[in-house]
């Protein structure tokens, strides 16, 4: 029996620790999720990924849109040849306001940073990152867990157990670690190390990244962390609200990058196909010795044909341009001498490192 | 023939340098501090101090290293601690071991320091005068071209390109008439620039210390990513403004000290310092004129602007203003500035979308 042909829309979401995919039908209906752990190394993981999805999804489907977002995004746009690169501010409040449509806070814990996205009435009127410290992220929960010898999973459910948290200071994560030592050393029970561990993270949350800001019911927590019942709970007792986390909640990025693909009224995708999930995709750095910047360039190779060189902080290295964003950085920032003269781009200044 | 170090503030650097070679100095000055010069500075500053003091100290150890003299700083009687930055950068060099005499612009004794040191005649100073002052005009003109262009452009990069390339030639004219002829030349060749009229653009206004405004590296060049981003931005530095400020020129200057107290009364009434009231009077103006929103930019560790800061949060939620802040300091990660530019700019299309919305 031939079944009717169907056009799903992809969203990528490679973040610090995970790359997550996303497929969903015309109408924004999740049809397939996928959370893999790239343990370093965006582009096998995004090919791997691809591996798994091609296997999985029924022959009649197309990809018929592309989107991309995260900090590895603009690396996958490149890689997949997608539509659209979004940051990941605006699709996970995508995300978010699909599937909650009244919502008005949404906490977002990832591997590397933490967001506060304040909604009204459907619309994103304000946001927060956290700055330069990674205090209060997944990665750091990780390297906790490592430490303990216990995978993240069981550190969820220890946290949730303890009765009495002890007190942890949150405010750095190199004394946070310190302070659990004394307290281990001390004899507390791991349980309440833990959860004094998930509450001190919440902390440096609300101080740090929510400084001020209104936090109104209904809330969505999502990100990575958001499968954490310990930081869950710790939420919940901080605030004193309910926290909402929705089904998607490790993939939220990808879903709103998937529904922002939807949106965006694709007519020919510029997808380049599972093919390249089998492809030998290299990256090289260069150095570019023209001025006194010394850009450190990258160009993505995939089987000997080159893809697009990135990190120049000129024009003169990119050659193929992907989206607005992408030309941020494009006049001279040497010295007076050095940015007023025309230089010519010439291949053979350039030494390979 | 002596030569001068010149802090950089951005484009006007072209400007400042054809002031010091009618006076017979060669000029060492940049566009914009360059990645070494950025190590430089905060290697040999003290932890604590703003961005732009170490932008301008690793300026100034690069020149040093490379033989260059002497050095001008600002030492304007304001209420932050740029004034005493030429002391404390007189000091460091000296500990560092390298021979610069850095001398303040400001009052110095009778004679003025550039006149003392370098001895120019007085045709000199004149012709430096007024090829300054007109290379300064011309700049400004280019800045808002540009600012205007850059969002409609047809082909991404044509105003970039086009800016660049008028620049270099201002930089080869030294003829004042020659430079007053350029100037009114700049419209015309902005106006070749296939744009497209019709298309919404965002206003947005970019706010903050000066030299992080102006200067490409330490921002991050926000402006020519908001411009495209399809944003028309309004850069509140703009030196020829500045300058009639400073010497309180033009009776209806808009943006004289007691403007800019009487547009922020009710939020700030002292001029906290450095370009702080400016931030808050501009932000409320902008608001008045119909912005969709702005940017604050703040170097890390500068006092004015930290201490505005909450004041700035107030005034523009009173207003509900879009307000992005923006803090620099020489760690800060290009990705980051990416994320939450391009975030706020999606905030602002989504606000005027809903606006439009309502209206019809």
């Amino acid at each position: 029996m031939k079944r009717e042909c169907m056009n799903v829309y992809l969203g990528i979401d490679v973040g610090s620790i995970s790359t997550n995919l996303v497929i969903v039908d015309g109408g924004g209906e999740v049809l397939f999720t996928l959370y893999d752990r790239g343990e370093g190394n965006p582009i096998r993981s995004i090919q791997q990924s691809l591996c798994r999805l091609e296997a999985e999804l029924p022959s009649n489907m197309t990809i018929a849109g592309v989107c991309t977002t995260g900090s590895g995004g603009r690396l996958a746009a490149v890689v997949v040849g997608a539509d659209l690169f979004k940051n990941e501010i605006t699709a996970h409040a995508r995300a978010s306001i699909h599937l909650h449509p009244d919502v008005q806070t949404i906490l977002e814990i990832g591997g590397q940073d933490s967001k506060l996205t304040i909604v009204r009435d459907r619309l994103v009127v304000d946001f927060s990152m956290n700055l330069v410290c990674a205090a209060g992220t997944g990665s750091f929960l990780d390297s906790q867990a490592k430490r303990l010898g216990i995978s993240i999973e069981a550190l969820s459910a220890a946290a949730v157990l303890s009765k009495n948290p002890t007190a942890i200071a949150g405010r750095c994560t190199v004394f946070a670690e310190s302070d659990m030592i004394h307290k281990q050393q001390s004899g507390h029970r791991q349980n309440d190390i833990l959860m004094g561990l998930c509450h001190a993270m919440v902390r440096n949350f609300l101080s740090n990244v929510c400084r001020g800001k209104k936090i109104r019911p209904p809330i969505v927590f999502q990100g990575g962390v958001s499968a954490n019942q310990g930081i869950r709970r710790a939420f919940t007792e901080a605030l004193q609200m309910e926290i909402m986390v929705p089904k998607y909640s490790m993939v939220m990025g990808a879903y709103g990058a998937a529904l922002l693909a939807v949106q965006a009224g694709i007519v020919k995708t510029g997808f380049r196909g599972f093919a390249i999930a089998e492809h030998k995709i290299e990256t090289r750095s260069l150095l570019c010795s023209d001025c006194a910047n010394n850009c450190e360039l990258l160009e993505i190779v995939d089987e000997g044909n080159l893809l697009r060189r990135t990190g120049g902080r000129c024009r003169k290295w990119d050659r193929s341009y992907f989206s607005g964003s992408e030309k941020v950085v494009v006049s001279d920032m040497a010295t007076r001498a050095g940015a007023l003269e025309d230089k010519d781009c010439s291949d053979n200044c350039c030494s390979e490192s | 023939m002596h030569r001068l170090a010149i802090p950089n503030i951005g484009n006007y650097a072209v400007a400042l340098a054809a002031l010091g070679e009618c006076l017979g100095v060669q000029s060492e000055t940049c566009l914009s501090i360059t990645p070494e010069m950025m190590a430089l500075g905060a290697q040999y500053a003290p932890e604590t101090c703003c961005l732009p003091m170490k932008a301008y100290l690793g300026h100034f150890v690069k020149a040093a290293r490379e033989g260059v003299e002497y050095a001008v700083m600002v030492n304007s009687i304001g209420r932050c601690r740029l004034r005493y930055y030429g002391k404390l950068q007189q000091k460091i060099l000296d500990d560092v071991g390298l021979k610069m005499h850095v001398f303040g612009l400001g009052y110095d004794g009778i004679k003025p320091p550039l006149i003392r040191y370098f001895d120019p005649t007085l045709r000199q100073v004149l012709h430096g005068g007024a090829c300054y002052v007109n290379k300064l005009i011309a700049i400004d003109i280019l800045e808002i071209e540009a600012w205007r262009t850059r969002p409609r452009e047809l082909n991404s990069g044509d105003t970039s390109q086009l800016f660049k390339q008028t620049l270099q030639q201002l930089d080869k004219l030294t003829a004042v008439r020659d430079i007053r002829k350029f100037r009114k030349t700049i419209h015309e060749r902005f106006a070749v620039v296939p744009i497209d009229a019709t298309r919404p653009v965002l206003r947005i206004g970019l706010l903050g210390e000066c030299s992080v405004l102006r200067d490409k590296y330490l921002n991050h060049n926000v402006e020519e990513m908001l411009g495209n981003l399809g944003a028309e931005v309004r850069n509140f530095f703009l030196m020829g403004t500045e300058l009639k400020s400073i010497f309180n020129l033009g009776v209806l200057n808009k943006h004289s000290r007691k403007n800019q107290l009487k547009k922020a009364r009710g939020h700030l009434h002292d001029p906290v310092g450095g370009h702080a009231l400016d931030s808050v009077a501009n932000a409320i103006r902008c608001h008045e004129q119909g912005y969709d929103g702005v940017v604050h930019i703040c170097p890390a560790g500068c006092m004015p602007e930290v201490s505005i800061r909450p004041i700035l949060r107030q005034a523009c939620k009173e207003r509900d203003f879009s307000l992005l802040e923006l803090s620099f300091d020489e760690h800060t990660g290009h990705e980051g500035v990416c994320t939450r530019i391009e975030a706020f700019v999606d905030i602002l299309w989504e606000k005027r979308r809903r606006q439009g919305f309502h209206e019809t």
